[in-house]
């Protein structure tokens, strides 16, 4: 074991040669059944290829416990079917895969794109395996094998014939590792793979998971399919990603004819490849060809960021108003509590807290249901937070109208209550609000313009319970005694309004819309103890730049800070902007001191 | 809460005649000559002795109490909330950890002579012109006023001459606090960022982690609550006092009366922030570290609940609500840390509910009743 | 023999008393004490409250398994381990009087403890005036070694360089954004790699810094920035250093703007398993961390210790990770050094230390190396959908931590020795202890 563990390096050397043996094979290949009459892109595919004819003899005569190298005819491919043609003449598939035990990451990648461009009959279930991770090599000579675990030990299968191997204890194993962007090779592989299914619709999806990873290696074989492909629309996919291809690697002709065909593509594929282009040629370059190319290539990049600058001050827009939103929600509770009431209610985080946290609970309640939980959740947090609210009223705020500023000493302890409450019940740990579907990803308008699914929703949201606040609190007998109240206690006393079970409704009302936010808070930012200590000062920025008291001030004060923030942002960072956003809210406080929209009136004067 | 105050007669007998603010003097200087003796003179085992965590502990209280007094002293007796008054405290000890951080010259662990650790190690290679100058004491301690002052000047004018008041200016004073712990937590500032100033060696020469620096420092934050306790006392007992109190009971009114009633409040907070930022500069050099995080909103908050614990209206209230939240924070944290904060929750509510004018309206009002009973 | 009783009575009658005076008044008898006292005093300070309780309780409760299971070995030297636990609250001036609490009237003789660069500065001085002995088990930013400090979790050196190599090397990574949260672990880490990278040919508008204030919750911007940064046809990687609270809100904004890992893969410095248990994980496939120990790593001592901690904390679905490791790693070294030492007097303990070799949870070993960082092993983990992390990569030995980085120009030439110079910030250019000739 000892010896061969010295040799690591050894055999990392062999790896690579046999990559480069790949790649010569590769191009030997290519230029024998090369059909489309393209030979340059194949030179430039590889770049070693010059310089590999001569490598794989030393390369052999280094390697005999691993395997023969590539160039070596008699391959120990034993009982792979020959039918699969003539470019496996010449590439060493054994050696190709026993190369992956050592391999890098780089490495592997050149490797997968070569199995599959010289496919053996169980090559499909070998990429399947590694794209599982169910690859591993021995320790201690990193021969490769496909492994089911069993217990302490893995059941063993060679990779190349799929015959049971016999069964190792996992210690004598190391994983043959694979990473995202490897795993994407692989999927593009197994694709290139069912270039020649029956159906077209399979064919159609492999040709576009293969265009997401493009290399010579697809594209040779995308090319090489071409010709007996009959399905109008894989012709069409085909001939996009090969224009692509021809971005990168055509000769001048192909790139000027590719650029042609892919004009009016906004995609973010073919605006990398031309930006590239646009670096890898020189702006005052002498050749003319280069030069057109070039300017063709500018055109359209300079088409594309122009609609760019468009989109992306539409999308800054929707980021305020989408953070706008978030402040209306989680200031419009406090616009009942503090700015109707005149209660500075510290405890309103918490209470928004209190809606997060039955979000999680309902989640956890109906599992499997994410987004029922979810829509369920609304009203269960608007009725938790809101009887927490009465109960808060009832037992604290009631002995305390008419004194605000000590209403702020009580709320301080009632949220250091509630957090700790928290806390003790559900760990100090964040804990996880999934994400419906119907939350999740882009809603995509064309190539350039998306926006996030759950910024919407919650922006439609905010705007429902806005609506729906409104609506109380000028259409019902409800809304119409809180404002009666709120305007002249006494004299609403005195047409018989029942004021004390009044402000515990009202109170209610204002936690249980704080709630509401807490809900729509758990899609965006940590479910924990801390969540409502960090929306408290906004809330009160909210309130008191839109004018106490008033549930409109409220809703343009929050959309108006929101945009406002995300327009300064860009230029001048987050910790910034939010600096000088609050630097302009005291300057407009002094110059409106009752915020945008004052209410009038005696009481308003009383504060 | 008006009281008629006794205008005439000596300063001292004008400013002493309250019986609460009497004793607290006495207890005040006693506590601030007893604890340094019990602490350097008494054997270690002695029943008398004090340890240094204690002196610390206590000193760092007395900070506490001094900005507890700016604040009562604003709100208390002129009706203006500040929920941002750490923001003055903060700068006050930022002045003083600049002092303290040119101090440590040399000896900084990449040994440059001018330019603190945490430049260095962000490229800084010049001193930034504020830095210039605070390595001089007098210079530094100049600042430590006149920033806060200078502060509370501009916000105070701006906010009371376009009559800002209640809840309106709480929240801007919030905003202004929490937008400088925002800037102080940027590095571009200069001023070590979320780290803040720390790593102090010593103050005009003296170990700051020597003993009897340590009871220096003590005496000189009790010193500095005495100063600061009589300075108030002296505003409020004297005819702008009053003037004052007659602000917070009917702003309008004493407007219409021909006052001029921006220029008291733009006055009276100057000297409030003024009184917090030397609370601060005596807090920073007794724990060792100065950062944002004093600047945060709740911190402010706090402040405020200190006041309204201890009793607001009274000055030696507030001081004294400052230590015993303190004190309970200090024992609580340690003996219950898993469920402190619901204690500290219960007090507050209680003390609103129970006490609304804090523990020093507890002691008047058992003494009322006592006086009551006595008759009969 | 006359002679020899006079000179015992001078002994015990004028130097003795004289001693023990000089002894109380220098503090020096507090170490007298604590070798003769049994139980052995154990200090945990950790915030239980306020925002740094969602990583830092976790901690604590491993410190009290850790000292649970010593106990019930038979305690250390005879003695049974007594833990002080106190709450510091998130709040760093009282951190500063916790610790003095934990050492004046505690007399505790060891302390596991704090999180944040700033937590572990405002410390700082407490422990090096009294003399006390703190394990530090957290990620930092490096530059810096006191005597009475031992770091246990990564330096620089020892996630964020391996992590940007593997990236370079292994994904073809041509284009960097560097997205941290405003202060000093960030700002250092992403200096030492601006100056890496530099050094390895990427240039100057290939990298792209951001600092976000803390708690930034609304990262829309800077996504939608970041992907129009990483769209300029070469592969583009995220290094991103943003702390705790920030991470669920900017995790939720890259899946719903769907930059999946493989366009634009995003490697965490401070993100492990314990922050990805309040997200969905599902769309951050591939997404990575750089650790030095990961839950899923399969070794029989990471096994038990798994099972340890579900069986403790009767849960079975608590996760571990990497600063509970280098908690554990630090008990261990410490209970080694005082059985070494046979004492828990600090002095001691502090020369002991040095040299030893305790195993970590992922097969290795963890040497505490003269400037009081210990070697550990890094590995790059992808998230995978179970909210853990699947190792693609590892480094072949273990890393020595470096206490001052070689990246950055004034640190460069300093080094960290508790072992023979009895210098945690030795000028080699000078050859002198910076500093300490000043003092002397």
């Amino acid at each position: 074991m000892d010896r061969f563990r010295t040799t690591g390096a050894a055999r990392r050397l062999i790896a690579i040669l046999v990559v480069l043996g790949i790649a010569f094979a590769t191009t030997a290949a290519m230029a024998k059944g090369d059909t489309t009459g393209d030979p340059p892109s194949a030179g430039a595919a590889t770049p070693d290829a010059q310089s590999t004819p001569d490598t794989p003899a030393p390369a052999q005569s280094a390697t005999p416990p691993v395997s023969p190298a590539a160039g070596d005819d008699d391959a120990a491919a034993p009982s792979a079917t020959d039918d699969t043609a003539p470019e496996n003449e010449g590439f060493d598939y054994a050696g190709t895969v026993a190369a992956l035990g050592e391999a890098n990451y780089p490495e592997k990648r050149r490797i997968v794109s070569a199995l599959a461009s010289h496919p053996q009959a169980h090559t499909a279930e070998l990429l399947a395996a590694f794209a599982d991770n169910r690859l591993v090599a021995r320790e201690s000579d990193g021969k490769v094998f496909v492994a089911e675990e069993n217990g302490n030990d893995y059941d063993l299968r060679d990779p190349i014939t799929f015959e049971p191997a016999g069964r190792a204890s996992t210690r004598d194993f190391d994983p043959v590792r694979t990473n995202i962007g490897l795993r994407q090779n692989i999927g593009a592989a197994q694709a290139q793979l069912k270039l020649s299914a029956e159906d077209a619709e399979t064919r159609l999806a492999a040709v576009e998971t293969m265009s997401e990873k493009l290399d010579d290696n697809a594209a040779d074989a995308m090319r090489a399919h071409r010709a007996s492909e009959t399905d109008d629309d894989v012709l069409e996919a085909i001939d996009r990603a090969l224009a692509i291809n021809d971005l990168n690697t055509g000769d001048n002709d192909a790139k000027l004819a590719a650029i042609e065909r892919l004009s009016g593509d906004n995609s973010q594929m073919v605006y990398n490849r031309l930006k590239n282009m646009l670096i890898l040629i020189p702006e005052d370059t002498a050749d003319a060809d280069q030069a057109r190319l070039r300017a063709a290539a500018a055109e359209q990049v300079e088409r594309i960021d122009w609609w760019r600058t468009v989109y992306d001050y539409l999308e800054t827009l929707f980021f305020g108003l989408s953070l706008g939103s978030i402040l209306v929600l989680a200031g419009i509770g406090l616009a009942i509590t503090f700015g109707v009431m005149g209660v500075i209610n510290m405890a309103h985080g918490e209470l928004i807290m209190l809606g997060a946290y039955t979000a999680f609970v309902m989640q956890q309640l109906l599992p499997g249901h994410i987004g029922l939980a979810l829509v369920l959740a609304v009203p269960a947090a608007f009725i938790v937070s809101g009887l927490v609210g009465i109960l808060i009223e009832r037992s604290i705020v009631q002995w305390l109208y008419g004194r605000p500023l000590e209403t702020l000493l009580a709320t301080f302890g009632v949220s250091l209550f509630l957090q700790q409450l928290v806390r003790s019940v559900f760990t100090p740990l964040n804990r996880s609000v999934a994400s419906p579907e119907w939350m999740s990803g882009l809603i995509r308008f064309n190539d350039l313009f998306a926006l996030t699914a759950n910024r919407l929703v919650i922006l439609a949201f905010s705007m429902a319970v806005f609506a729906a606040l409104i609506l109380v609190m000028q259409k019902t007998s409800l809304g119409l005694k809180v404002r009666a109240v709120s305007q002249n206690r006494d004299m609403a006393r005195a047409m018989g309004i029942r004021t004390q079970r009044l402000d515990a409704l009202t109170f209610g009302l204002g936690s249980g819309v704080a709630g509401i936010a807490g809900v729509a808070l758990s899609q965006l930012t940590n479910v924990g103890p801390n969540l409502g200590q960090s929306y408290i000062i906004d809330s009160f920025m909210v309130v008191v730049f839109g004018g106490v008291g008033n549930l409109w001030g409220t809703l343009v004060s929050g959309l108006s800070l929101g945009v406002l923030t995300k327009f300064i942002e860009p230029q001048t960072g987050a910790v910034l902007a939010k600096i000088i956003v609050l630097i302009f809210l005291i300057l407009f406080i002094q110059r409106r001191p009752r915020g945008l929209f004052p209410q009038k009136g005696r009481t308003a004067e009383g504060s | 809460m008006t009281r008629t105050h006794a205008n005439h007669g000596p300063v001292l007998t004008r400013m002493l005649g309250d019986t609460g603010s009497l004793i607290f003097v006495v207890v005040l200087i006693a506590l601030t000559v007893a604890i340094p003796l019990c602490n350097l003179v008494a054997e270690p085992g002695s029943a008398l002795h004090v340890s240094n965590f204690t002196v610390a502990l206590i000193g760092k209280y007395l900070t506490y109490a001094l900005l507890a007094v700016a604040l009562d002293l604003i709100w208390g007796y002129c009706g203006i909330l500040s929920l941002g008054h750490t923001a003055f405290f903060g700068l006050g000890g930022y002045a003083m950890g600049m002092y303290l951080m040119r101090q440590i010259g040399d000896r900084g662990v990449y040994g440059n002579p001018v330019l603190p650790d945490f430049m260095v190690f962000l490229n800084w290679d010049t001193l930034p012109w504020y830095w210039h100058g605070m390595d001089i004491f007098a210079v530094a301690m100049a600042m430590v006023v006149f920033v806060p002052g200078l502060l509370a000047l501009v916000f105070g004018w701006l906010a009371f001459r376009s009559r800002v008041t209640g809840v309106y200016f709480a929240i801007i004073t919030q905003a202004m606090t929490y937008a400088l712990m925002l800037a102080f937590f940027r590095n571009e500032m200069g001023f070590g960022g979320n780290n803040g100033l720390t790593d102090f060696k010593d103050i005009l020469g003296y170990s700051l982690s020597s003993d009897g620096t340590r009871v220096a420092l003590f005496v000189a934050s009790g010193v500095g609550l005495l100063i600061g306790f009589l300075i108030a006392r002296f505003i409020v007992t004297s005819r702008a006092g009053r003037v004052l109190e007659a602000i917070r009971d009917a702003e309008s009114r004493t407007r219409f009366t021909g006052y001029r009633v921006e220029l008291y409040k733009v006055w009276i907070f100057t000297i409030s922030a003024m009184l917090a930022g030397v609370a601060g500069a005596l807090y920073v050099p007794q724990v060792g570290i100065i950062n944002p995080s004093e600047f945060s909103p709740i911190a402010s908050i706090e402040a405020v609940v200190w006041v309204a614990v201890g009793g607001r209206g009274t000055l030696y209230g507030a001081a004294l609500g400052a230590g015993v939240v303190n004190f309970a924070k200090t024992w609580l944290t340690g003996a219950f840390p898993e469920i402190w904060p619901y204690a500290l929750g219960a007090l507050f509510v209680a003390v609103t509910l129970f006490l609304p004018k804090g523990i020093v309206g507890l002691v008047s009002q058992l003494r009322r009743q006592i006086r009551r009973k006595e008759p009969s | 023999m006359l002679k020899k009783t006079t000179r015992h009575k001078l002994v015990t009658r004028v130097l003795a008393p004289a001693l023990l005076t000089f002894g109380a008044f220098t503090g020096a008898h507090a170490a007298e004490d604590a070798k003769a006292d049994c139980p052995i005093k154990v200090g945990v300070l950790h915030s239980l409250s306020g925002t740094m309780a969602i990583s830092e309780s976790t901690l604590k409760d491993t410190a009290l398994m850790l000292i649970k299971q010593q106990n019930e070995k038979g305690g250390l030297l005879g003695c049974q381990l007594e833990p002080v636990v106190v709450d510091p609250a998130s709040n760093w001036p009282l951190f500063a009087e916790k610790a003095r609490q934990l050492l004046a009237q505690d007399k505790v003789d060891v302390v596991f403890g704090t999180w944040t660069s700033v937590s572990r500065k405002s410390v700082l001085p407490v422990f090096e005036e009294l003399n006390g002995l703190l394990f530090y088990p957290v990620q930092y930013e490096g530059e810096e070694s006191s005597r009475n400090i031992v770091y246990t979790g990564a330096a620089p050196n020892q996630q964020a360089i391996p992590a940007v190599n593997y990236l370079m090397n292994e994904v073809g990574v041509e284009r960097w954004v560097l997205l941290g949260t405003d202060y000093v672990y960030p700002r250092t880490t992403n200096k030492i790699l601006k100056q890496y990278l530099m050094d390895q040919g990427v240039a100057e508008s290939d990298i792209m810094i951001n600092y976000t204030p803390f708690g930034h919750s609304d990262w829309q911007s800077i996504v939608s920035r970041v992907k129009a940064f990483g769209s300029v046809g070469k592969k583009t990687a995220v290094v991103s250093t943003i702390n705790g609270d920030a991470n669920v809100p900017f995790y939720k904004e890259l899946a719903n703007q769907q930059i999946s890992a493989a366009d634009i893969p995003v490697v965490a410095f401070s993100v492990g398993e314990q922050e990805l248990s309040g997200i969905n994980t599902g769309p951050l496939l591939g997404h990575l961390a750089a650790w030095n120990y990961f839950q899923s790593i399969d070794t029989p001592a990471n096994e038990q210790f798994i099972e340890n901690w579900h069986a403790y904390t009767g849960d079975d679905n608590r996760v571990t990770n990497d600063p509970m490791e280098a908690t554990y790693i630090g008990f261990n070294l410490w209970t080694k050094a005082v059985e070494k030492a046979g004492t828990t007097d600090v002095d001691t303990v502090i020369d002991t230390l040095p040299g030893l070799k305790v195993d970590n949870l992922t097969g290795g070993t963890a040497e505490l190396l003269p400037n009081h960082h210990i070697t550990k092993p890094v590995y790059i983990g992808e998230i995978t959908d179970d909210g853990q992390f699947s190792v693609v990569w590892e480094t072949d030995d273990e890393v020595p931590g470096d206490a001052w980085s070689d990246f950055l120009p004034d640190s460069k030439k300093l080094k960290a020795d508790w072992a023979d110079l009895d210098c945690g910030h030795y000028n080699t250019e000078t050859e002198s202890c910076t500093g300490q000739s000043a003092e002397q």
